[in-house]
């Protein structure tokens, strides 16, 4: 493997479809052209998938756009979407899209502080609200908020005694939308034509792992760089059903729902609610997913523990099945040799095992199924693919669009996949570039545009037109990236050795008895050591089964058979390291982490230093040498009331696997 | 927000109402209204005769004196399957659901007395019945998004946790469309997060349906929050009765919870 300036310039020949549109505005009126009477949206409403063509989508969007000019929407403002993936969200991001506006998208359970700095940083001026929830926390802040000039929501239940003149029900837009286009007919087709590929579009807020979110501008040009992006090399099919499941505040969900939607375009399904995407998936036979590795993960954990519950005979033909689909899978994907008995026996295998397992799952036709957002262990991928399910990853940041995925039907599961070609029309050609440290820099396409009202992280984020993802990465002979960690986040210890903690996290994560990980270490400290969220679900299963008792959550994360447990857990992951990254001591947390106490991100990243200082005391304790502690955690509950969570916590050494053997 | 209760409507009049078993009195000479648009609720230790009052509401018992009027007709001597067709629907404080059907089939039970069918035409399944069983599968969706429960639509009940029974009793009841609901401890048995959607609901449909609700229920906190009026038994006596404010500082209610009227009430 070379190190240093090695630069990557991804030419593959690649045939791209004529675009016919550079905003995405006019993509959505070409699409209705082209396509009117199909069917576009798809919603489950009391319990009733009802369609929406694509005329009757435009009819939608015009009045909802018309309504905003009517209300005094001017071209640049900016316009916020709080609420879960809905029709109206959809609508909404192309209604101020063909007004010219900015759109902001939010998650639903961002915290009232954090929705207030996004909302003043984005010069918000009209909200678009799901729910009283989010109506509640936009009020709660509004005080603050001197440009705020609207409320509006689509979910009018619990809202019939507010009466605040800032509030608007959705349907009165629509309406005064229809009576504005009645006099002004020629408005929206002019809004559309006036349109331009640098207009910006898009404000996505970062998820801010350490500091404030910082909003990442998208144009349409940079919108439409990516849906090309993913079209061109990706095997995507016209009209297929996709399950909008990201929250659009996302950027992967703007690339791959609100573009590529049009783009190929989709038939775009939205799910009764949150609880039901399960059940939604299989009814709908969704034919594309992109899914974040903690759904992945849970997706795999949840088949691992029904397992677990089901009887000896079934629990046989499953292990079955799932051996002979390993092994095909291997020599399919990852080109190892496979014994021609395999191949044999393999379709009886599909038919009655692995086949309705995919059914189960919903994931029958799924001939797409994606994982984007941060790294997932290769085992994760492994196990989907011997079910039959070809999960493959994509990699990319908000700030420069998407970089690889893993194509074709041959790909290495420890890289991230090969390159994507970007549509020379857009701008320059995409490159790459691995520097000394090991960061990951691109540049083309259609290339960085900042951070909205922060030229100084624009500025740090840039070196000689050269866009600095921090992702620290190692490239091999053939150009793919492996995935290492943050560059932030690689960490030294003491004895001058760097290790990626995050890289132990994802293998550790697998592990369907560990929800979370934070893995320990710095230059001060000798080793590596793991604080680790234990999976109450399954291993709650797993001590029922062998008659533990347990009462509560810290009483089961201490219990002895549970201690050995996470730590046979933890040294099977040891054995994938180096001797010197190895895990030597664990605790057990006596609380689950939680985003609503700050300590993870919504989309359920760490917070690293807010973890390592809330828990000090328990990492002073597992480099101090003792056996037990007493220790004491605050909590915050949703009601906002606090409390202290007390327990003896003990400090598990990680046994390795075969005693004796430490050479390796 | 709580609003003012217009006194002029009553919707549920129980005058002068008396009940016993055999020798032990449970209701002595109980009387109070309802009116149109309130939550009322009844609180009271244990034994104090609160279900009995409810049952004499419903019709599961007959009072020995008094009389029970229902928008101005009197009732007293009313069927039990009559008064639900009048619109007083009720939950239980014990679970009353088919654990072996789905919650979509339990919450459709309720529409039973709603349904135009018989037997036969049912087993037939003519074009008709067909239509008619449409329109109430409409409603009952209505209510499954009304409570949140599209998760569940399908679930075999018996599967399901204590709390979610209980919003679908709730379900069940809200099914045959009252003007009026009793609710038998709503809250027993629930954690703090059932307990707050409980109460959400509680609170959703007296605002969106409009109909007054006569709640049962043990936990204070809830009642005091989200009752407009209170009234306090003990014994079979009314002893009280007024807004939430006043009665958490009425000595004689403090007396019939603590035995001593000078003891701490924080845990109101």
């Amino acid at each position: 493997m070379k190190k240093g300036q090695e630069m990557q310039s991804n030419q593959r020949p690649i045939k791209f479809p004529p675009i016919g549109a550079d905003t995405v505005p006019k993509l959505l009126r070409l699409r209705v052209r082209e396509l009117g009477e199909k069917v576009f949206m798809r919603r489950k409403n009391l319990g009733i998938w009802k369609s929406y063509t694509f005329l009757q989508v435009y009819e939608q969007v015009r009045n909802i756009c018309l309504g905003l000019l009517d209300l005094g929407l001017q071209e640049g403002e900016t316009i916020t979407i709080i609420g879960e993936n809905e029709l109206e969200t959809f609508w909404t991001e192309y209604a101020a899209l063909c007004a010219r506006a900015k759109v902001v998208c939010v998650y639903p359970d961002t915290t009232p502080q954090e929705l207030e700095f996004i909302l003043d940083n984005s010069e918000t001026v009209v909200v678009i609200a799901e729910d009283q929830e989010q109506v509640d926390k936009t009020l709660e802040v509004r005080a603050k908020l001197k440009r705020l000039r609207q409320i509006v929501y689509w979910d009018s239940r619990g809202m019939w005694h507010y009466n605040d003149p800032i509030l608007m029900e959705f349907k009165e837009i629509q309406e005064r939308g229809k009576k504005y286009g009645q006099k002004n007919p020629e408005i929206f087709d002019q809004k559309i034509d006036s349109g331009q590929r640098g207009d910006v579009a898009v404000l996505s807020y970062t998820s801010g792992t350490t500091a404030n979110p910082k909003g990442v501008v998208m144009n349409h040009n940079f919108l439409l760089d990516n849906a090309l992006r993913i079209f061109a090399n990706l095997p995507i099919k016209k009209f297929t059903r996709y399950l909008s499941y990201l929250s659009p505040a996302w950027a992967t969900e703007q690339w791959f729902g609100i573009t590529l939607g049009l783009l190929a375009p989709f038939e775009i399904n939205f799910p009764e609610e949150p609880e039901t995407i399960q059940s939604n998936i299989r009814e709908l036979g969704a034919a594309l997913l992109v899914f974040g590795p903690r759904q992945w993960e849970s997706l795999a954990s949840s088949v691992q523990s029904h397992m677990l519950d089901a009887g000896s005979i079934r629990r046989f033909f499953y292990d079955l099945g799932l051996k002979v689909g390993y092994k095909i899978a291997a020599g399919e994907t990852e080109g190892k040799p496979v014994n021609i008995l395999w191949f044999l026996v393999f379709p009886f295998a599909d038919q009655f095992i692995l086949k309705p397992l995919r059914d189960n799952l919903g994931l029958k036709n799924c001939y797409l199924p994606i994982s984007g957002g941060s790294a997932m262990a290769p085992d994760v991928f492994r196990f989907f693919h011997a079910m039959g399910i070809k999960l493959r990853n994509a990699y990319g940041c908000t700030e420069a669009g998407m970089f690889t995925t893993h194509m074709g039907n041959k790909f290495n599961l420890e890289t991230l996949g090969s390159w994507y070609v970007s549509h020379r029309d857009i701008g320059p050609s995409f490159e790459s570039k691995v520097t000394e440290e090991g960061e990951l820099q691109v540049r083309g396409g259609a290339g960085f545009q900042g951070y909205f009202r922060n030229p100084e992280a624009t500025r740090k984020a840039q070196e000689d037109g050269w866009f600095k993802t921090g992702d620290a990465v190692r490239m091999t002979d053939d150009g793919q990236l492996i995935y290492l960690d943050r560059v932030a986040d690689l960490r030294q210890l003491s004895n001058g050795y760097k290790f990626p903690p995050q890289f132990i996290e994802t293998r550790l994560r697998f592990s369907p008895f560990i929800k979370d990980a934070i893995i320990l270490g710095d230059i001060e400290k000798p080793y590596v050591s793991a604080l680790i969220n234990i999976d109450a679900e399954n291993t709650g299963k797993w001590a029922e089964k062998r008659g533990i008792a347990y009462s509560t959550f810290p009483d089961l994360s201490q219990n002895e058979g549970v201690r050995n447990l996470i730590s046979q857990e933890i040294a099977r992951v040891n054995q994938m390291l180096d001797l010197k990254a190895r895990v030597k001591y664990s605790i057990n947390l006596p609380k689950e982490l939680d985003p609503d106490e700050a300590e993870l991100t919504r989309t359920r990243k760490l917070r690293r230093e807010f973890l390592e200082k809330k828990y000090g005391e328990m990492i002073q304790n597992i480099y101090g040498g003792s056996k037990e502690f007493l220790s004491e955690i605050p909590v915050k509950y949703q009601d906002g009331r606090t409390s202290v969570v007390k327990a003896t916590v003990y400090i598990n050494p990680v046994e390795p696997e075969h005693p004796g053997d430490s050479t390796i | 927000m709580k609003k003012e209760i217009q006194t002029a409507s009553s919707s549920l009049a129980v005058d002068k109402v008396s009940l016993s078993f055999g020798k032990i009195l449970v209701l002595n000479n109980v009387s109070f209204q309802v009116y149109e648009g309130e939550i009322l609720s009844i609180i009271g230790p244990n034994g104090a005769g609160k279900t009995s009052l409810l049952n004499c509401l419903s019709g599961f018992y007959q009072p020995d004196t008094g009389r029970i009027t229902y928008k101005g007709e009197e009732i007293t001597k009313v069927a039990i399957h009559r008064r639900a067709s009048l619109g007083i629907g009720r939950t239980f404080q014990g679970l009353q659901l088919f654990p072996g059907m789905t919650v979509l089939n339990n919450i459709m039970s309720g529409r039973h007395i709603l349904m135009k069918t018989n037997f036969l035409q049912a087993f037939l399944h003519w074009p008709w019945v067909h239509r008619e069983e449409i329109a109430h599968r409409e409603v009952v969706e209505e209510i499954i998004d009304f409570l949140e429960m599209e998760a569940i639509r399908n679930e075999v009940v018996g599967n399901l946790g204590y709390g979610l029974r209980k919003r679908i009793d709730l379900a069940r009841a809200l099914a045959l469309e009252p003007k009026i609901l009793i609710m038998d401890e709503p809250m027993a048995g629930m954690n703090m997060e059932e307990k707050e959607d409980m109460a959400r609901f509680i609170i959703d449909i007296e605002e969106f349906k409009s109909i007054p609700i006569i709640l049962v229920e043990h936990d204070m906190e809830v009642v005091m929050d989200i009752s407009n009026r209170i009234m306090v038994l003990d014994w079979g006596n009314v002893i009280a009765e007024g807004k939430p404010e006043e009665i958490r500082t009425n000595p004689a209610v403090i007396k019939a919870y603590l035995g001593e009227a000078d003891e701490e009430v924080n845990h109101y």
